[in-house]
């Protein structure tokens, strides 16, 4: 049983090339953010940051290519508004392809 | 029902309300589940010793854990001193910025020869060198990520290599034991893989006593977190092959 192709299984991605890469990334609802600042501190990836004065500080995305972001949700465990989150797992594709995964969701209950 | 202490619910952090031992479609999550399901690695902890009372009883979740063989193939050192840690810091960040100088090609003044090198290494490492931590030692060397995030308190835990059958499964096991009694008792954790790289030099390895048969696996931070870092969070959902009556199902 083969999950990658064996060209699948030779390529390592250049782990600068979004075109071969997809880094995790993280979606910010500006309406809810009120840049307090505690996902940019505790993000392991380094990929938050806040910018503006006043009413206007926002959480933003590093502006990277690919960015260190591993989606693990953990800026989104912190806030205290649910203003961010994960939008897609990591998938760097070639050798390290994402296999068996699906969308991101909460734990379920049943 | 589980009642919650007015210093739980001071906190913010009722426990489960889901009853224990016994389970009904759709129930609301018990208290060990709840603490499962909201752990999140902490990575900025308040300056503030954890009681060493507090430290021995997370350490005895460890010590109650399964292990192949019941051979606990495990030893801990326990560090909470400032300096040590610092000092511990300082040297894996060190060896960072030689394996950035060295394979990052993006920055290396080594140019065409750190891609070769790095393209070499991942081959010969595609675990420790996937993206990832490849990204981390990036992050660590340029000071953007701590190794201990300012825990006043990390257990190190060794393996005894004699164990039986995989004795860095039971590693795994105990201490994530632990990790899961130190939220539940109010604390933060983090697994710390970075201290892999104490192998790069002698140092740390005489002073923390790791010789064979012991070898050092892992890290655990620990210490009381900054803000409310648990909670629970979306996480990819996996394809899970189902066999029951005579057929294959695909559920996730
Ligand atoms: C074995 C192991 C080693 C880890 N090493 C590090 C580390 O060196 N630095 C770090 O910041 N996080 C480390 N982590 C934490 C993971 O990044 C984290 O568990 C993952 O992103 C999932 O997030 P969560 O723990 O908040 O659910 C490690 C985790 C494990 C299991």
């Amino acid at each position: 049983m083969f999950y990658l192709a064996i060209k699948e299984i030779l390529t390592i991605p250049t782990y600068n090339d979004p075109g071969t890469c997809r880094a995790g990334r993280v979606v910010i609802d500006h309406e809810r953010c009120n840049g307090c600042g505690d996902c940019a501190l505790i993000c392991p990836g380094a990929c938050l940051y806040v910018a503006g004065v006043g009413k206007d500080r926002k959480a933003y995305m590093i502006d990277k290519a690919v960015p260190d972001c591993m989606s693990c949700n953990d800026c989104a465990a912190i806030c205290k508004r649910g203003a961010i989150r994960a939008e897609h797992g990591y998938d760097f594709g070639g050798f390290y392809k994402a296999l068996h995964r699906a969308e991101m969701v909460p734990p379920r209950n049943f | 029902m589980t009642s919650t202490s007015v210093e739980e619910k001071k906190r913010g952090r009722k426990a489960g309300s889901g009853e224990m031992y016994t389970w009904h479609e759709g129930m609301d999550w018990n208290p060990v589940e709840k603490v499962i399901l909201e752990r999140r690695s902490v990575r900025k902890y308040r300056d503030e010793q954890v009681p060493e009372k507090l430290v021995r009883r997370v350490l005895e979740a460890g010590r109650f854990a399964p292990s192949a063989g019941n051979s606990q193939p495990w030893r801990f050192v326990v560090v909470r001193d400032r300096d040590m840690l610092d000092e511990m810091e300082k040297y894996v960040r060190l060896r960072c910025r030689v394996l950035k100088f060295m394979l990052d090609w993006e920055s290396s003044p080594l140019g065409r020869l750190s891609w070769l090198l790095a393209q070499a290494y991942i081959r010969l490492m595609p675990n420790k060198l996937h993206p990832i931590p490849f990204g981390a030692i990036r992050l660590i060397a340029d000071g953007k990520l701590k190794l201990f995030h300012g825990a006043p308190t990390v257990i190190f835990i060794l393996e005894d290599v004699r164990g039986v059958s995989k004795p860095q499964v039971d590693i795994g096991i105990c201490g994530q034991n632990m990790v899961l009694a130190a939220h539940s008792l109010g604390l933060g954790t983090c697994w710390v893989g970075f201290v892999e790289l104490f192998k790069f030099g002698t140092k740390w390895k005489k002073k923390l006593g790791i010789g064979w048969p012991y070898r050092l696996i892992e890290a655990i931070a620990l210490g009381y977190p900054v803000g409310r870092p648990d909670g629970m969070v979306a996480r990819e959902l996996h394809e899970i092959d189902w066999w029951e009556g005579g057929r294959k199902r695909t559920v996730f």
